[in-house]
């Protein structure tokens, strides 16, 4: 189509037909005052300052919802412009409230600073401010509705942006505000408490709760989110704060979205990303090294010491565990959410100076299985998967995904393109949010002779999805090939009989078969699918389902791993895997080792290493005598806290790097202070393929040293010349040895090179799957999934010791279904009766929590969230299920205690 | 009559007959509007998810508009006029009697659930002024013996009832 030309301020410009005028106006450097736009919102025309006069007709308009026409002639400043837009701005102000004046939002106030470009200083008019009550409940967010605009943008951004309908306008005229349903507090209505309201509210009626900082940010910087694999961008408020004694330092009071383009998460945050990252300041951040040395009383305790004493300890003592037992006597733990340069440096170390690759990372318990296994099966061709493929799907499938909960971000990206008309189907035996949501949902209704499973339900799509034709035929002859005769399999049983036998009626899983019929779909996977019972299998059934409709390899489709650890691709990447050395190369290949060799000139161990399960079996039978930990927390987040401790506790010598002083800090031999991600340079690789570089927006605590710094001085002494002074330096190293990094450093945001796939190879059906369900156990008759909530990440190390995170009182309470209550006589939920408590048996041990009932829980299942009271449901986890994937720790049967309170 | 014992299976009804049409969010209140007499707030997440809404929306829409309400009506809704022409005419102090008779303030319903006494801006029938209505009915020209003898008929209708 044409482009239209229009005169603006005199200016000829010509646009494409359906801009905007403030579009065009922007596009043109031509600045026109607005309160209500926002690039990624839609045009809404509420505050009516962007008004601009067109000349032929003398009509002003609202430039925002105004298209531009030919031979329109624009004036943006005209005196009848502002004389019009001074009129709006003085009766804003004169709506709100005297307490402007003391306004966190100060000079960032969008309405102050219009009304100050427009020259408004008195309003002239009789002050009629709008009282509504100020709500401070939460321990989030704080919304003081006296001054609100109604601008709109917070109500769009939860509809447009994040997609959970928390609130609407309610009322109309001088009473209309944004509101919940029933008008009742946030905490109570089903805000998620994302904070993306109060990141795009243009004025102060919404704010963070700030409990340790009150005014302006002295300056701002831009991060990386250290949470999940989202790996969103943020803007840090930073403010020099007095701290003991006389010295100021700088710390970071606030987190926002950052205003960047073209980032994963745009204007929006989830509640950990928003307010979690207050555990910065936890008063149990280590701000110095600590050695464990007998005290004058001859009991060993943990003291402080310089940092040259405790790398020179760590160094000789490591040396001396060599010498005497070997290479493989020494264990390294990588963190996943450390960076990459600093796990490149990590298990170069294991692997050069120690020799051993004994080098792993916890990724193992949160989903590196699941990247593994999609290597293997899409031949490297899925490295690169911008979330923004989900936004523009032609139709998404979610099985057992919960991104609400793991990876908000991910999730709005769903529900994004879930209101652009891509339909959503569901398979989860859990109502989730994103269940609910969804266009359809598929879980077992009727109960089978066996226990239905998920991957019953996808092949019960896929059968049908062939009956009608819907599948990919030229793809799949092209492209796939089928050695375990999957297709002739599936297709010579009656589709509806899979349907039967996972438990949903035929018709559903027609209707749903026909949304998906012709069209690629984005299949969207929780990250911890193969820690999950039967992982395997749903694996198997969804990847097969993704090439049965030829949506692997197309940018809007494929599959879609919402991983939690931020930097777990990244870690897995630099080679922090036993079998696997930097760059995925496997360790038993002797020409994928000699590039290592050469390029590190020295000869590497060819046994694949150790991994969690087996050093802590090897702690157990004394061969292995020492452990370097970093940034992480092995008593809290492995299964079995008890068998974990007393294997450690068997170790010579225990390296714990870490930020916070946890249960494993504790044990430690020696405990060298690390920086948090805010606190130094280096980049993180997100779930998309993305590369983030990020710098330092604060100075870290006390004598802390990023743990790249760290790891160079502990290689220097141990003779290695390389020089490791700068970030950029290891950048250097990495851009020559792994292929998918040569960009590394290069720009704040790079995606890295998917590795070429061979035209001539194709994607391999699994077979089809029969594994059936357990009968169940009549000692232990409830399935327990270890899940998350929205509120915590992972194990909790960091996100418990957020002090708005505890303050919203979330007790992790355990799940039940509403039949299962009843059943168990236990009716009431945690927040009637005052904390009514269960006890959740199972074969390795037990937990007590309040408990919920939750009609999202199928029946015979119960959910509890991983995070909250120290983690403590890890001793209901079978330790042995980390030795094989797929074996499902996160799934655990167990027994049902009532526990009766003495104030019954 | 107590408006606020009715059947939800009329509800349920109303809904099943706008599921997935987001276009009927409006007909489908004026139905429940109509039925009920009000719109039950319990109501509004069931009519939500048929329509694939949030509940926020509706919740705004029937805010929204003065035709809709969350809270039930008396069975006679009083309109009296507050419009230029009607206020000249004296329809000031008619609203003043009319509160005193029935003891009810603007926008209150009688606890018996006989009357709800409104204002609106203006009936479009100035020409009769001071103007009200009771549910569809005009009554025009009114002074206060006429008032007294309208509330008195629907009064006594309802002891009839």
């Amino acid at each position: 189509m044409k482009n239209i030309v229009l005169t603006i301020n005199g200016k000829k410009i010509s646009s494409p037909p359906g801009t905007s005028i403030l579009e065009a106006a922007g596009k043109n450097a031509i600045k026109i005052p607005t309160l209500c736009s926002h690039a990624d919102l839609a045009p809404h025309g509420a505050c009516r300052f962007c008004l601009v006069e067109e000349e032929n007709t003398g009509r002003l308009m609202a430039s925002c919802v105004t298209p531009v026409a030919q031979d329109m002639i624009i004036q943006t400043d005209s005196p009848r412009v502002t004389g019009h837009r001074k009129n709006i701005a003085r009766l804003m102000i004169a709506e709100h409230p005297e307490s402007c004046i003391v306004c966190n939002k100060g000079n960032r106030c969008e309405l102050r600073m219009v009304a100050a470009q427009l020259g408004v200083a008195e309003t002239g008019l009789y002050p009629m401010p709008n009282y509504k009550p100020f709500e401070t409940n939460n321990p989030f967010i704080i919304r003081d509705l006296s001054k609100c605009i109604l601008c709109g943008k917070c109500i769009r951004g939860d509809h447009e942006l994040v997609a959970v309908g928390a609130i609407d306008y309610n009322d109309r005229g001088f009473p209309s505000r944004p509101a919940t349903l029933y008008g009742q507090p946030l905490e109570a209505s089903n805000c998620t408490f994302c904070g993306t309201c109060v990141s795009l509210c243009p004025t102060g009626a919404l704010s963070t709760h700030n409990t340790f900082f009150v005014g302006t940010p002295q300056r701002e910087a831009t991060s990386i989110c250290g949470f999940c694999s989202a790996g969103c961008s943020l803007t840090m408020g930073v403010a020099s704060q007095h701290t003991t004694g006389e010295t100021f330092i700088d710390r970071v009071v606030e987190v926002s979205p950052s205003s960047d383009i073209g980032t994963v998460n745009g204007p929006t945050l989830c509640v950990r990303g928003h307010f979690a990252h207050d555990f910065l300041l936890s008063p149990d951040r280590l701000t110095h090294p600590l050695i464990k040395r007998p005290s004058e009383e001859g009991v060993a305790s943990l003291q402080p010491c310089s940092i040259d004493e405790a790398i020179a300890t760590i160094a000789s003592r490591l040396a001396d565990i060599k010498r005497l037992h070997g290479p493989d006597s020494i264990g390294f733990i990588g963190s996943t959410k450390c960076t990459n340069e600093e796990n490149y440096l990590f298990q170069k170390i294991a692997r050069v100076i120690f020799n051993t690759n004994n080098i792993t990372t916890s990724g193992i318990l949160n989903g590196q299985a699941l990247l593994r296994e999609l290597d293997r099966k899409t031949l490297d061709a899925s490295r690169v998967n911008p979330l923004s493929g989900l936004e523009n799907a032609q139709a998404i499938v979610t099985i057992l995904a919960d991104p609400d909960h793991s990876v908000p971000v991910a999730g709005y990206h769903i529900k994004r393109g879930v209101k652009k008309g891509a339909p959503l189907v569901a398979i989860d035996p859990y109502r989730t949010d994103i269940a609910a949501f969804g266009t359809i949902w598929l879980h077992p209704e009727k109960s089978t002779e066996s226990q239905p499973l998920p991957h019953d339900i996808i092949n019960a799509l896929a059968a049908r999805l062939i009956h009608e034709n819907g599948a990919d035929q030229a793809f799949m002859d092209q492209k796939t090939n089928d050695p375990h005769g999957w297709f002739e399999n599936i297709v010579s049983v009656n589709p509806d009989t899979y349907a039967v036998q996972a438990g949903v009626s035929p018709e559903k899983i027609k209707k749903a078969a026909e949304m998906l019929k012709g069209k690629k779909i984005a299949v969207v996977l929780p990250g911890d699918l193969l820690e999950r019972k039967n992982g395997k299998e749903i694996f198997d059934a969804a990847f097969n389902l993704a090439l049965l409709t030829g949506s692997i390899g197309d940018t809007h489709a494929g599959i879609f791993i919402l991983s939690l650890e931020n930097n777990l691709a990244g870690a897995m990447d630099m080679g922090c895997v036993p079998d696997m050395l930097p760059g995925r190369r496997p360790i038993e290949k002797p020409e994928e080792r000699k590039i290592l060799e050469d390029s590190w000139q020295t000869s590497l161990p060819t046994n694949p290493g150790m991994d969690i399960h087996a050093m802590i079996e090897a702690a157990e039978a004394g061969t292995l005598k020492a452990l370097y930990i970093m940034g992480e927390n092995l008593l809290r987040t492995l299964p079995d806290p008890d068998r974990v401790r007393s294997a450690l506790e068997k170790l010579d010598f225990i390296v714990v790097q870490e930020i916070i002083r946890n249960k494993t800090a504790e044990i430690a031999d020696v405990i060298l202070p690390a920086a948090a991600f805010a606190e130094k340079q280096g980049s993180f690789t997100n779930m998309e393929g993305r590369l983030q570089s990020f710098d330092a927006v604060v100075p870290p605590p006390g004598d802390a040293l990023a743990d790249w710094k760290l790891l160079a001085m502990l290689a220097e002494k141990n003779g290695h010349t390389e020089d490791y002074t700068t970030v950029e330096n290891i950048q250097r190293e990495i851009r020559q040895i792994i292929p998918g990094y040569s960009e590394i450093g290069s720009h704040r945001q790079v995606w890295v090179s998917q590795p070429e796939t061979k035209q001539s190879e194709t994607f391999a059906f699994a077979p089809l799957s029969a594994a059936r369900a357990t009968t169940t156990d009549k000692d232990y008759p409830f399935s327990a999934f270890i899940g998350n909530l929205r509120w915590h990440l992972g194990s909790g190390t960091r996100t418990s010791r957020s002090g708005r995170i505890k303050a919203s009182g979330k007790a992790g309470e355990i799940a039940i279904s509403t039949k299962d209550a009843h059943a168990l006589g236990l009716n009431k939920g945690s927040k009637d009766d005052g904390g009514a408590v269960i006890r959740l048996v199972s074969p390795f041990g037990a937990v007590s929590r309040a408990y919920v009932v939750d009609p999202a829980v199928p029946p015979g299942q119960v959910f509890i969230p991983q995070g909250f009271s120290g983690n403590d449901l890890m001793q209901i986890t079978d330790f042995s299920a980390l030795k094989d994937t797929g074996s499902g720790w996160r799934n655990v049967n167990v027994r049902i205690e009532k526990i009766i309170s003495s104030t019954d | 009559m107590d408006p606020t014992q009715f059947d939800p299976e009329k509800i349920n009804e109303i809904i099943e007959r706008y599921q997935d049409k987001k276009w009927g969010l409006i007909p489908l209140l004026q139905d429940v509007q109509e039925t009920i007499g009000f719109i039950p707030p319990e109501s509004i997440e069931p009519i939500a998810n048929a329509l694939h809404m949030h509940p926020s929306q509706v919740q705004g829409v029937i805010t929204f508009y003065s035709g809709f309400s969350l809270k039930p009506k008396g069975r006679y809704v009083l309109k009296v006029c507050r419009g230029t022409a009607c206020h000249v005419k004296g329809s000031r102090s008619l609203l003043r009697m009319i509160q005193r008779d029935l003891h009810l303030e603007e926008g209150e319903t009688s606890p018996d659930y006989q009357f709800t006494l409104e204002t609106v801006a203006c009936l479009g029938a100035c020409f009769l002024a001071p103007t009200m209505m009771v549910n569809r009915d005009y009554f025009g020209k009114l002074n206060p013996t006429k008032v007294t003898s309208v509330l008195s008929e629907y009064s006594k209708d309802s002891k009839e009832a």
